[in-house]
């Protein structure tokens, strides 16, 4: 598992993923391979350790946007029902340097490749990271550092019938565990047939799994919870 | 020798009736004025790192800074026995006549003020105003400043700024643009179509929607002309732009798909007769 902490020289390898810390000449050295892309930094640290977990997957290739748009197969859903599904939801790995007092990204590098897609009109729309995933009704097995699985909690809190196949999120509410895998828990809340809230709930999938380092944590980028609310539609 | 305060402050200074001790209390309340309005706009600074864009925030911390010290100043002229009241005459007159004198650099204030609350550019933008073309830098009381594409710091008034037509290329989320290839006769438009779109959605940037649009837009002198729509983040276009069209011509080469090179196909009226010196006439061809 390339996940967690690490001291002084480590290495891990994993298919296309090479992640290390090597001395050269008296330096330590981070570096990364990923699918033919390197990446290497000289570390100056005496108590410093790395850390490495997954982390929102909006970063890549560059960051240009917060949000997630996560398309699946269209559902129905009754007025007053409540529905959970799984997804599988892209994931990015980070790199952070921590010292006693400080956190620092050194690194995110994630496996595939990365679509975004405008959700809503051009001039008052958003940009989002795409990515597509089938329903499933019970956690389905996900590759190893590409996805994650994704809880998400559907409420029908219309009194109409409504046709949901898309759910956007703000990803700095985004709350990511992990242990052999990697999950996040959301909810959606539809308030009109053609709108909903969406959010994140703090709360791993399964016991003992540990919390992921957010990249707004890490950033130090003050973050209010705040949701998404989807006006443009919900499919 | 004693030295008395009192007496020392008591001394006049030699301008009307000011004194030293008057003088005193005017400089330090100035002075506090001063350091007050410092304060006071350094925590209004602070307060609005996060909340306001830096153009707003500078403004609102500039008004605050002079609004306090102008109060300070208020306060402290009639120390030096300045009568205020005079200057509601004086002020008068001096009005129009800087009114006059300063109906430019009014206007461009008024301008900028607007141009604060309706926010048709934003530092940071790609704009094109009064013929401009480039990033804004910064949105100042009474000029914005534009470095042109080339690097050009441009100076332009708010008052032109307002008043002109402001393209903002990146107000929108989304912007699309277009290229226009052309294939031989003889190719297979459809398969150029479909690898076209192939190409375009290993871009990332490329957006999935709005869908990309490549179709057969018109028959050229030289070969069938194809259309590509391609909508992209409005920040990103650019580099999607000039990334996508090369790898375009390269996938449809790979595909025995090519470019066509002008041509003319001439037609003779009469038949073309080639001779050579010792057999005479040869043949004929078109």
């Amino acid at each position: 598992m390339m996940f967690g902490r690490y001291n002084d020289t480590f290495r891990y390898e994993f298919g296309d993923i090479l992640v290390e810390t090597v001395r050269i000449g008296g330096l330590l050295t981070y570096q990364r391979r990923c699918e033919g892309q390197t990446f290497e930094r000289i570390l100056v640290s005496k108590t410093g350790e790395i850390i490495i977990n997954p982390v929102e997957p909006v970063n890549l290739p560059k960051e240009i946007t917060d949000y997630l748009l996560m398309e699946f197969s269209p559902m129905l859903i009754e007025p007053g029902v409540s529905q959970t599904v799984y997804l599988k939801f892209p994931i990015e790995v980070g790199v952070f340097l921590e010292a006693a007092r400080d956190i620092e990204v050194l690194d995110v590098f994630g496996l595939g490749t990365q679509k975004y897609t405008l959700y809503g009109p051009p001039t008052s729309g958003v940009i989002a990271r795409w990515y597509q995933s089938a329903v499933y009704t019970e956690a389905p097995p996900v590759e190893s550092f590409r996805e994650g699985v994704m809880e998400l909690s559907i409420q029908n809190a219309s009194h109409e019938w409504a046709e949901v196949s898309c759910a956007v999120f703000d990803s700095v509410d985004m709350k990511i565990y992990y242990n052999d895998v990697v999950t996040t828990t959301a909810a959606m809340k539809i308030i009109t047939p053609t709108m909903a809230e969406t959010d994140f709930t703090d709360a791993p999938l399964r016991p003992d799994m540990t919390r992921s380092i957010e990249l707004y944590t890490a950033r130090k980028i003050p973050v209010i919870n705040r949701g998404y609310l989807m006006e443009w539609g919900l499919s | 020798m004693t030295f008395n305060v009192t007496e020392v402050l008591e001394i006049p200074i030699g301008v009307g009736s000011i004194t030293v001790e008057s003088l005193l209390y005017f400089a330090v309340i100035l002075v506090v004025g001063i350091a007050v309005a410092r304060v006071v706009s350094t925590n209004v600074r602070r307060a609005l790192m996060e909340r306001l864009p830096k153009s707003e925030r500078e403004l609102l911390v500039k008004l605050v800074y002079y609004g306090i010290v102008l109060w300070a100043l208020v306060i402290a002229l009639p120390q030096l026995k300045f009568d205020l009241s005079g200057l509601l005459v004086a002020g008068g007159i001096a009005g129009l006549v800087i009114g006059f004198a300063s109906q430019s650099v009014v206007s461009n204030l008024v301008s900028g003020i607007f141009l604060m609350f309706e926010h048709p550019i934003k530092i940071g933008d790609g704009i094109n105003v009064a013929g401009v073309s480039g990033s804004v830098e910064d949105i100042r009381i009474l000029s914005t400043i534009v470095k042109t594409h080339d690097g050009i710091f441009t100076r332009i008034p708010n008052e032109k700024v307002f008043t002109s037509n402001i393209t903002n290329y990146v107000h929108n989320a989304a912007r699309r643009f277009e290229y226009q290839i052309s294939v031989r006769y003889e190719d297979d438009a459809d398969a150029a179509i479909r690898i076209i779109k192939e190409v375009i959605w290993t871009h990332p940037f490329a957006l999935k929607s709005p869908a990309p649009s490549v179709f057969v837009d018109n028959f050229g002198d030289d070969g069938v002309n194809l259309t590509a729509y391609i909508w992209a983040p409005a920040r990103n276009w650019w580099d999607v732009r000039t990334s996508l069209l090369w790898q375009i011509k390269q996938k449809l080469e790979e595909n025995g798909i090519e470019m066509p090179y002008p041509q003319r196909t001439v037609w003779f009226a009469d038949e073309l007769k080639v001779t050579t010196g010792d057999t005479g006439t040869k043949g004929a061809e078109e």
